[in-house]
């Protein structure tokens, strides 16, 4: 077996290190329990020459190692446990050409914890454009490192760097500052103290312990030792940030030359339109509705095209297989139906988040975050909410979790609270269906009536999400504010490779984790569906040609098969919440699928293509896809059960409810305490009744 | 295929999809509850 080294990816954010990550490791790499954005470890392996691989760990993105939030804590408690799986052997810093100043403040606190680092400078392929020159050798002299000047864009640089992360023992450890000169009285008692340790790292950890309370380090145990107040210690750290801001100052000078004469000016002339204070939202919105139209018009083909084949695979299963028995309906009914409704969603799925990964590819993305953060204020969230939020629409929780880089709790714990009111991916399957079942397929200026709801209804999840903040401001009190800070990276071209890469894993993320609740629960509710207590289950054929009139074979099969799903176990379980449901618009089958949905929304299509494929006769049907079926369903007087009032009061129930255990479960982990999801699952679910019971009765 | 056989397939299978959302569910959200040692973020 080959040897392995660790490699840690630290930066600033928007430098292209996820980039400089996906150049490394391609596919091989894997995201922590939950997908999205960095605020866990991201890992990949990368393999370099002669059988050794480097497992490579993309670092939340932290501009110092004076930790403010929890993302770039993760960074710092890294760094400082050597006995850590993951202690780096080697850091690489990735810095943008452009910001190399700032992000040597980074490189130059990491170089000092004596790890051999090495300093990659990304978009080198812009440096010509920008007018920088780099002279390379005198850089390299100066901060003890070695530099790779590399282009993800162009792949450029990316073998040299593995070349340099494989001599990574060359690399001198010398510092860069010596950190005594700080507070000379106070670093050499802290030394004196603690003879054996290395005085930086101990002057991080009393650092870290000021901002976050005392962490117990088996290694770096401080607590015997009397440091000062917190105030005195955030005056040493900007005392440290002015030296070394100093030695960078005097390393550039000689190393660094800008002509501005050369550069161009295009981010400028954009900036003025897209974050202006009127065609700023203007742009914004056009270009949300272009990508709900583009879903729309791009997806449908496929759909069908998966959704006819579902129903001739499990056709194709109960012709070929008849003496399976049950077996055999367990295998069409439940499992290929079920997993028919999670593959159907594969095109809109990676259709949205095609378009998410390119407007956060081309820059657009933090212009909108800055753009928001004027509206957002006013409702007590940041513009770091907007994140959360935008990250919501895959799903509420990565969503919650990148709410730690929030340094405010009120904020942080008020964004917790409204994430899940954002239109998540689970969600889509469920809109995507009553949608098509009772919005029209007209159009007007050329945008459909159905893509338009679906905009709707994604404007308005974030507008309760918006609403709920404010209500939530007013009620929960604080004394801290805090200041937004938003990295305007440049404008340019989305790297194909890194949008296919989220695209393939935010698919395959759906079809995987959620794919497999959704099978589960589709085969748990076959069965409850398929077997029933008592005798009208049992002799259900008896019981229906007595009461029936109809000569007609294939209309008795479906009466029999109606009578035994309503005096199955789920038909029970249906019946009897249908007097909560009623007022709603909503009948016993509909019932079954929100009850299951508590477990995770998008079980909700599976469960109606479950129970319509039961309730239907089985022999010599026609094909017949999810959506006809449902669309065919009528009450016991003819009335249709899916109609406009009942199809958007069914919306509004989706857009408003809390059904995800997942999601209460990482709301819990997060706040440390079952009062916050418990309170979350009783508003939001008692916001989406009373909003489902009026729409009804409007509309009805 | 006899009853007494189908009816232990489906048991088996319907165990294992329990068994799966009982594990994914309740047993891995329970996972990972580190302190940050920052008692006023709450998390």
């Amino acid at each position: 077996m080959g040897k392995q080294l660790n490699v840690a990816l630290i930066g600033n954010p928007n430098t292209g290190k996820t980039s400089v990550f996906n150049a490394l490791t391609g596919l091989n790499q894997k995201v922590g329990n939950y997908p999205g954005i960095t605020v866990d470890k991201k890992q990949g392996v990368c393999k370099l020459s002669r059988g050794v691989k480097a497992n490579v760990l993309d670092l939340p993105g932290t501009y110092s190692l004076n930790a403010s939030s929890l993302d770039e804590n993760v960074v710092i408690e890294l760094l400082l446990n050597k006995n850590d799986k993951d202690y780096p052997d080697v850091a690489l810093i990735v810095s943008d050409v452009e910001t190399l100043k700032r992000n040597l403040l980074l490189f130059t606190q990491i170089k000092d914890l004596k790890i051999p680092t090495i300093l990659v400078i990304n978009m080198s392929d812009l440096m010509r454009r920008k007018g920088i020159a780099l002279d390379i050798e005198l850089l390299e002299a100066k901060l003890h490192t070695k530099i790779a000047l590399v282009s993800t864009r162009k792949n450029t640089g990316i073998e040299e760097l593995k070349q340099l992360i494989e001599g990574y023992k060359t690399i001198s450890t010398e510092p860069c500052l010596d950190t005594t000169l700080i507070d000379e009285d106070y670093f050499q008692s802290l030394q004196k103290a603690f003879p054996n340790q290395d005085v930086y790292k101990l002057w991080l950890v009393i650092t870290q312990d000021a901002n976050f309370g005392k962490i117990t380090r088996q290694e770096l145990d401080i607590s015997r030792f009397k440091t000062k107040s917190n105030q005195e210690l955030k005056r040493l750290q900007q005392k440290e940030a002015i030296k070394r801001y100093q030695f960078i100052n005097s390393i550039l000078k000689e190393g660094q030359t800008i002509d501005r004469s050369k550069a161009t000016g295009l981010r400028s002339k954009l900036d003025r339109i897209l974050i202006h204070k009127v065609w700023g939202y203007v742009i914004f919105f056009l270009v949300l509705l272009s990508i709900f139209q583009a879903i729309y018009d791009w997806a449908t083909v496929p759909m069908d095209l998966i959704d006819t084949t579902f129903a001739s695979l499990a056709e194709w299963v109960k012709v070929t297989f008849p003496g399976g028995g049950k077996v055999t309906d367990l295998v069409a009914e439940g499992i290929v139906s079920g997993i028919g409704g999670i593959v159907i969603f594969i095109p809109q799925i990676a259709f949205l988040f095609l378009f998410i990964s390119i407007l956060e590819e081309s820059g657009y993305m933090s212009r909108v975050v800055f753009l928001m953060d004027r509206v957002m204020r006013r409702f007590g969230l940041s513009g770091k909410s907007l994140v959360p939020l935008i990250s919501g629409t895959a799903c509420a929780i990565p969503a919650v979790m990148a709410t730690r880089n929030i340094e405010n709790w009120k904020e942080r714990l008020i964004t917790i609270l409204v994430v899940p009111f954002t239109t998540c991916s689970a969600r889509l399957p469920v809109y995507l269906i009553i949608i098509a079942l009772v919005i029209p397929e007209g159009s007007i200026i050329g945008l459909s009536y159905q893509a338009l709801t679906l905009m709707a209804l994604y404007l308005l999840g974030f507008g309760m999400a918006i609403f709920s903040a404010y209500i939530l401001d007013r009620i929960l009190k604080t004394k801290y504010k805090t200041f937004f800070v938003v990295e305007m990276p440049n404008y340019k071209l989305p790297l194909l490779k890194n949008v296919i890469i989220t695209v393939i894993e935010k698919t395959k993320t759906f079809v995987f984790e959620a794919g497999k609740i959704i099978l589960a629960i589709s085969i748990i509710l076959w069965v409850m569906a398929s077997y029933g207590p008592g005798d009208k289950f049992n002799n259900a054929e008896s019981y229906v040609k007595e009461t029936s009139t109809t000569q007609s074979t294939s209309e008795l099969n479906d009466q029999i098969a109606a009578f035994k799903l309503e005096h199955s176990y789920i038909g029970i379980v249906g019946k009897t919440i249908e007097p909560l449901i009623k007022p709603l618009g909503y009948d016993w089958k509909v019932g079954i699928g929100l009850v299951a949905s508590f477990a995770a929304r998008e079980v909700f299509v599976g469960t109606l293509a479950t129970i319509y494929s039961v309730g239907s006769a089985g022999e010599g049907e026609n094909i017949e896809t999810i959506k006809t079926k449902m669309a065919n369903e009528t009450y016991a007087d003819g009335t249709k059960v899916f109609t406009l009032a009942s199809g958007i009061s069914l919306l509004l129930f989706y857009a408003f409810a809390m059904q995800c255990m997942s999601t209460l479960a990482i709301v819990r982990r997060e706040t440390k305490t079952w009062k916050w999801p418990i309170l979350q699952l009783i508003g939001m679910t008692a916001i989406a009744y009373i909003c489902a019971l009026i729409a009804f009765q409007f509309l009805k | 295929m006899n009853t007494s056989l189908q009816t232990l397939i489906i048991a088996v299978v319907v165990l294992i999809a329990v068994l799966y959302l009982f594990r994914k569910q309740l047993w891995k959200s329970g996972k990972n509850k580190k302190d940050c040692g920052n008692d006023g973020c709450g998390c």
